[in-house]
């Protein structure tokens, strides 16, 4: 009888904690997407945000690590609330800053939708700028210009399905 | 600063140029209506004064940045 009780009072209590996750995810993120000539979202409660970090693509959501990361040109992915399909935005480059409060700015300098992409005038830049560096001198700054010229082609390539080496 | 290990700083740009360049191609690869409007953009003047005893002197335009000395 005495170590049953004792066993009652002792044992610890199992009492069911609810996880915040689910509550976070629900509450969203928010975003920040910002041009020099134009703010595209400013405070915008979405559910996740794919970056085109230079380092490689990552997603961020609810909760993130807080991150800076420098863009590179690619594709931008915002998904809103309640959608499956995402908003893409073709981002020359810039940067994106995760805060520990679930905000995320991204500033780039240019940003389109990729259906404004013409594939013909990226294909045929991909190729100027490719004979472009070859005949420049290696280091210089001509040769860095047909370099930059040839990955923002490739990338805008690719975000149109073309595929150029 | 330490070796640069980026394309762009071995050939002497600053991430300013590099990510310039950068939108000038993303502009020029972009279907008409929208292409036209990219391109107001893309209008860049730089203006150069020196400052001496606490007071600006006159603003003059300056074509590249080399030319304001930097």
């Amino acid at each position: 009888m005495m170590q049953r009780a004792l066993l009652r009072r002792f044992t610890p209590s199992l009492r069911r904690t609810f996880s915040t996750v689910e509550e976070s995810a629900a509450a969203g993120m928010t975003l920040n997407f910002n041009l020099p000539h134009e703010s595209i979202y400013v405070g915008a409660k979405v559910d996740q945000v794919i970056v085109p970090g230079v380092a490689g693509e990552y997603g961020v959501t609810a909760d993130h690590v807080p991150l800076v990361a420098q863009l590179k040109p690619g594709v931008l992915q915002i998904l809103h609330q309640g959608t499956a399909e995402a908003e893409k935005y073709f981002v020359a480059g810039g940067f994106s800053i995760t805060h520990p409060n679930s905000t995320t700015d991204i500033s780039c300098p240019e940003a389109v939708k990729i259906d404004d992409i013409d594939s013909a005038s990226v294909t045929a830049a991909f190729e100027a700028a490719k004979s472009a560096f070859s005949s420049a001198e290696a280091g210089s700054q001509a040769a860095a210009e047909a370099q930059i010229d040839m990955e923002v082609n490739k990338a805008m390539a690719f975000a149109v399905g073309v595929s150029l080496a | 600063m330490s070796t640069p290990t980026t394309f762009w700083r071995l050939a002497g740009m600053s991430y300013t140029q590099y990510v310039t360049r950068a939108a000038t191609a993303l502009r020029n690869g972009l279907k008409e209506p929208a292409k036209t409007q990219a391109m107001r953009n893309e209008a860049l003047s730089y203006n150069s004064a020196t400052w001496a005893g606490g007071k600006a002197g006159s603003k003059k335009p300056v074509q590249v940045l080399s030319e304001a000395g930097l």
